[in-house]
C-alpha cells in the first residue's frame, strides 16, 4: 500500500551571509558578502499512513518548520525525496494544494479589516468549492469550533484564540485530506489549547485526515498523536509510538512508594530518588527497567510499605532527554 | 469564468474592506471628486487654448491624454497597493499563504488589492480615449481604430510586465521597496508625445524603457502613422514582455522557496 506521506533522505542547506558584530565589519560586508551553509535538515526518512496524527517535535531550530515548508511545496529541498498523496510539494500543482492545507500559528491569512465570513467567501472562491459543499462543510465547523459568533466580528477585534479558531477553520474549508499544522496552539491559554485540539482530534476522526503537527507544548502532543517524530540539529532522532518512546530513549521505571515512617529510610541504595510535585505523599526513585521487579520485591520485604506504584517517566522528561542525546 | 469570478471576489472583498472604516471611505470619496474635478478644470483649460504640440492634432493630444490617465489609473488602482502589499507579504512571510494557494500566484499578486475609488477615473480615462478619437474625426478610419486599442492593449501588458519584473526582484534582494518608484519614474515620461524628445531619448524611451508603447505608439496607429510590420514588431514586444515577465517571476518564485526559512 502506498503512504500518504513519504519522505527519502530529504536534505534542505541554507546559505546565511555571516559577519562580525561592529561598523567596520558591517561595511566590509557590504562590499563582499560572506556565506555560510547552515544544513537545517540533513537527509531525513519517515511514511506517514493516511488518517495518521503525527507529533513533530525537536528544539528550536532542529529543522521542523523547514520540513514541514518542503512538504507543503514552499521550499524546494538541496538533496532528496518528498511525496504527498502521490505529488511531489514543490511542484506546486494546483490539484496537490486544494488537497492540503498548511496553518502557520504565527502568520495570518485572514484579512485584518473585514469579518471572517468575507475571507471564508473569497477562499471559497480560490479554492472553487460549490455553494452547497461550502455550506456543509462550514456547518461542520462551525459545530465544532463554534465560529457563528466570531463571523460578524472584523477579524482585528478577536482575541487570539478566536481569531486563530478562525484561521484554523479557513485552512480547513476546501476539506484537505492532508493538513500541516505549525505551532497551531502557540500563545494560547490553556482552555483555548484544549479546544483547538479536542477539534483536530475530532476533525481526523470524521475525516480521516492525515496531521502533520509541530508544537512546543508537549500536551498537545501526548493528547493528540500516538506517534512522534523527533529531529534535532536537522537529523532524525526517533521515530515511532509515542510510548515506546520511553523504552528507547529513557529505559526507565519511576517507583513510588509511601512508607508507615517516611522520614527514617534511606531510599538511595535503591534508586536515584527523584522529585514528584504532583505527588508529595510519596517518596520516587528512578531505576533501570530491567531492575523494576528484583528492585520491588527487595523494597516490599525491607521496608514497611504502605503503597507502591510503578509508572514510565513522564514523556516531557523523556523527550527532553532524547534532544540532549 | 472562473477568473472573472475569482476577479469579482477581489472586487467585493476590496469594497467591503474599503468600507470598514467610515472617515476614511467618505475621505477618500471626497478626494477623488476633488481630483476629478481638477482634471475637468485643467482639460478646459487646454480645451480653450488649442494648440498643437509635437505636430500632434488637438484630438490625438486629448486621446494621449486619455491614454495616459488610462495607465495612471492601473498604477493607482492596482500596482500601487499591490506592491505595498507584496512588500510586506516577504517581510512578514504571508507570502507562503499566496504562493499555496490553487491559483496563478502572478495573478494573485496582482489583483488582491484594487483602489475601488478609483473607478472614476477609469471612466475619465475612457471618455477622454472616445471624445479625442471622436474630435480627430474623418481622419481616423475603423482599422485605425481597431489598431490603436490593440496596441493600447499592448501597452498595459508591456507596462504591467515590468511592474512584475521589478517586483519580483524583491524575492532576490528581500528589501526592495524601492521597485515601484522606479517604475514611475519610467512612466511619467510617457506623459507627452515621445516626438517631443531628441531623438536619442527618444530610442531610450521607445525601446529601453519601453513606456512609450503604452502611450505613444497607439496614438500613432489611430493617426495611421505606423506600417503594418510596425504594428506586428510592437504587438510582439508587449507577447515577448509579458513571456519575459512570467519567467522571471517564476524565478523568483523558484528563488523564494530555496532561501527564505
Amino acid at each position: 500500500m502506498s503512504h500518504t506521506i513519504t519522505v527519502e533522505q530529504l536534505s534542505k542547506t541554507y546559505q546565511v551571509p555571516e559577519r562580525e558584530g561592529g561598523f567596520g565589519a558591517a561595511v566590509r560586508s557590504f562590499f563582499k558578502r560572506k556565506y555560510k551553509d547552515v544544513k537545517a535538515v540533513q537527509q531525513v526518512d519517515f511514511k506517514i499512513e493516511q488518517g495518521e496524527i503525527v507529533g513533530f517535535l525537536g528544539p528550536n531550530g532542529a529543522g521542523k518548520t523547514t520540513t514541514l515548508k518542503m512538504l507543503s511545496g514552499l521550499l524546494h529541498p538541496t538533496g532528496g525525496k518528498a511525496e504527498v498523496l502521490g505529488f511531489t510539494p514543490w511542484e506546486l500543482k494546483p490539484e496537490y494544494l486544494r488537497a492540503m492545507t498548511l496553518v502557520m500559528g504565527q502568520r495570518n491569512r485572514l484579512s485584518w479589516d473585514i469579518p471572517a465570513a468575507d475571507s471564508f467567501l473569497l477562499n471559497q472562491a480560490i479554492y472553487r468549492i460549490p455553494d452547497d459543499e461550502y455550506k456543509q462543510t462550514y456547518k461542520e465547523l462551525d459545530e465544532l469550533l463554534e465560529l457563528d459568533p466570531l463571523m460578524k466580528k472584523p477579524v482585528r477585534n478577536l482575541s487570539l484564540g478566536e481569531r486563530m479558531k478562525c484561521e484554523i477553520a479557513a485552512g480547513l474549508l476546501h476539506r484537505p485530506k492532508v493538513l500541516f499544522l505549525d505551532e497551531p496552539t502557540i500563545g494560547l491559554d490553556i482552555t483555548g489549547q484544549v479546544r483547538i485540539r479536542e477539534f483536530l482530534r475530532e476533525y481526523n476522526k470524521r475525516t480521516g485526515a492525515t496531521i502533520l503537527l509541530t508544537s512546543h507544548y508537549m500536551a498537545d502532543v501526548t493528547a493528540l498523536c500516538e506517534r512522534i517524530i523527533i529531529i534535532h540539529h536537522g537529523q532524525l532522532k526517533y521515530d515511532g509510538g509515542i510510548t515506546d518512546l520511553s523504552h528507547k530513549i529513557a529505559p526507565f521505571k519511576l517507583i513510588g512508594i509511601m512508607l508507615t515512617d517516611a522520614d527514617s529510610h534511606d531510599l538511595s541504595k535503591y534508586g536515584t530518588p527523584v522529585q514528584n510535585e504532583e505527588d508529595a505523599d510519596k517518596k520516587y526513585i528512578q531505576v533501570k527497567a530491567e531492575d523494576v521487579t528484583r528492585i520491588t520485591s527487595k523494597l516490599l520485604a525491607e521496608l514497611p510499605v504502605h503503597d507502591i506504584t510503578i509508572t514510565d517517566p513522564p514523556i516531557e522528561d523523556v523527550i527532553e532527554q532524547a534532544f540532549n542525546q | 469564468m472562473h477568473t472573472l469570478k475569482l476577479l469579482s471576489s477581489f472586487f467585493k472583498v476590496n469594497v467591503q474592506m474599503s468600507l470598514a472604516y467610515r472617515t476614511d471611505t467618505v475621505v477618500n470619496i471626497l478626494l477623488n471628486l476633488m481630483w476629478l474635478g481638477w482634471e475637468l478644470l485643467s482639460l478646459n483649460i487646454i480645451f480653450s487654448n488649442t494648440t498643437t504640440l509635437g505636430g500632434w492634432g488637438f484630438g490625438e493630444l486629448i486621446a494621449l491624454l486619455g491614454v495616459f490617465r488610462l495607465v495612471n489609473t492601473m498604477m493607482m488602482a492596482l500596482i500601487w497597493p499591490n506592491t505595498e502589499k507584496f512588500n510586506q507579504s516577504i517581510r512578514d512571510g504571508s507570502m507562503d499563504y499566496t504562493i499555496l494557494q490553487p491559483v496563478n500566484s502572478m495573478f494573485l499578486v496582482t489583483f488582491s488589492r484594487i483602489t475601488v475609488w478609483r473607478i472614476w477615473d477609469l471612466i475619465l480615462a475612457i471618455v477622454l480615449i472616445v471624445v479625442g478619437i471622436n474630435i480627430t474625426g474623418d481622419a481616423t478610419t475603423t482599422l485605425n481604430i481597431l489598431t490603436f486599442m490593440l496596441l493600447a492593449t499592448t501597452g498595459t501588458i508591456v507596462i504591467y510586465s515590468l511592474w512584475i519584473v521589478l517586483i519580483a526582484l524583491t524575492f532576490w534582494f528581500t528589501k526592495f521597496d524601492n521597485n515601484v518608484t522606479i517604475l514611475h519614474a519610467l512612466l511619467d515620461s510617457g506623459r507627452y508625445p515621445a516626438t517631443v524628445y531628441p531623438v536619442w531619448l527618444r530610442l531610450i524611451v521607445t525601446f529601453i524603457v519601453p513606456i512609450a508603447v503604452a502611450t505613444t505608439i497607439p496614438l500613432q496607429a489611430l493617426r495611421g502613422d505606423l506600417s503594418p510590420s510596425q504594428v506586428v514588431i510592437f504587438f510582439f514586444v508587449g507577447v515577448f514582455s509579458f513571456i519575459i515577465a512570467t519567467r522571471v517571476w517564476k524565478a523568483g518564485l523558484k528563488q523564494y522557496s530555496g532561501a527564505s526559512s
